[in-house]
């Protein structure tokens, strides 16, 4: 017991480091109501309209863009592919994501990306 | 004989001891009983946790010879084995509210030792319902709730107590989540991001037979999690 304890604490400390990555991922997949792997020339196509890609993207090796975009606009992606929102090969596989948030959730993200460190 | 009929059975067995004031029924039956006329239509593990409060060990101990149909195990004397196949095990956990929620002890004893598992310390009691007869105490709804999510939940029966805190989550009220909210910022930081780790963990787990649905709930989910940090951000 006093060995999970001590796990925990450790992971606790870890969370802005790099080994929270899954967490960090993880908590913004719990605000997707829905994700899709969409081609990469449209995921910079989204950024060049002004969408943030999501900081935990380039967390993970290799690196994955990330962004929210509003179910409109990802309607108008032509090669976007629907995936489960869950921790699975075909989510992790995808090298772009987008990601459309729940209705009472986070506003589609703007701007620049910002850095963790 | 369905698994609601040996549940019932192993309450009506177990009945001079969930009558005791201050026992509780925790664990994984709780949800199952929460449903109308205790349908019991969740599939967990075939056992009823009953929650001893240390300070009601003694009084506790004095019915042990009351309980019908059940002995001791051999390798685990807080574990009582049903004498047929007609009744679930029965776990005799302890409760201690001053304890650690990271931490646990054993409560040693030769008739009854008791694993007094932390995380119950932030349990309460709640209302008592009538299962055909005996009086059985449940939990509030938000103390169960959150030792679910704060407790480490690995593996195949740590993504099956998820869902069951789901199933909690899905009949708590406005109260109850208030509550929720209310204990959650009282936790440790440490303790709060397990929390929010397991909730996460939660929103992304794909259904299961004979468990609550996560896709259904996954706004909610998500709802709970904002809510929450924000609480952390206060208490930090």
């Amino acid at each position: 017991m006093r060995s999970r304890v001590l796990v925990r604490s450790w992971d606790y400390r870890q969370r802005r480091h790099a080994r929270g990555v899954w967490f960090r991922l993880r908590r913004i997949l719990a605000d997707a109501a829905l994700a899709y792997a969409i081609p990469r020339e449209d995921a910079l196509g989204l950024m060049a309209e002004g969408l943030r890609a999501e900081p935990v993207g380039q967390e993970l090796h290799p690196p994955r863009l990330i962004l929210f975009a509003s179910r409109g606009r990802i309607a108008k992606i032509a090669g976007a592919r629907p995936l489960h929102v869950r921790l699975e090969a075909e989510l992790l596989a995808a090298e772009c994501l987008a990601l459309i948030p729940f209705e009472a959730g986070p506003p589609v993200r703007r701007g620049p990306t910002p850095t963790r460190r | 004989m369905t698994f609601r009929d040996r549940l019932l059975a192993t309450i009506r067995a177990a009945r001079p001891v969930l009558e005791q004031p201050g026992v509780l029924v925790v664990g994984s039956e709780v949800p199952n009983l929460l449903e109308p006329d205790a349908a019991a239509t969740l599939i967990v593990s075939q056992d009823l946790d009953i929650g001893v409060p240390v300070d009601c060990h003694a009084a506790v101990k004095l019915r042990l010879g009351d309980i019908r149909d059940l002995v001791p195990s051999a390798d685990e004397p807080s574990v009582w084995v049903p004498a047929s196949r007609d009744l679930l095990e029965v776990n005799f956990v302890g409760i201690d509210p001053t304890q650690d929620p990271s931490e646990a002890y054993v409560l040693e004893d030769e008739r009854l030792p008791l694993l007094v598992f932390g995380a119950l310390s932030l349990i309460e009691p709640g209302a008592a319902i009538d299962i055909e007869g005996t009086r059985v105490r449940l939990p509030r709804p938000a103390g169960l709730l959150l030792e679910k999510l704060v407790t480490d939940r690995t593996g195949d029966k740590g993504e099956r107590d998820l869902l069951v805190a789901l199933g909690l989550l899905w009949t708590s009220g406005a109260d109850d989540l208030q509550e929720l909210e209310d204990s959650f910022a009282r936790l440790r930081p440490e303790l709060r991001h397990a929390v929010c780790s397991n909730l996460t963990i939660l929103s992304l787990l794909a259904p299961r037979a004979g468990m609550p649905d996560p896709l259904a709930r996954r706004a909610e989910v998500a709802a709970l999690l904002r809510r929450l940090e924000a609480r952390d951000r206060e208490s930090a």
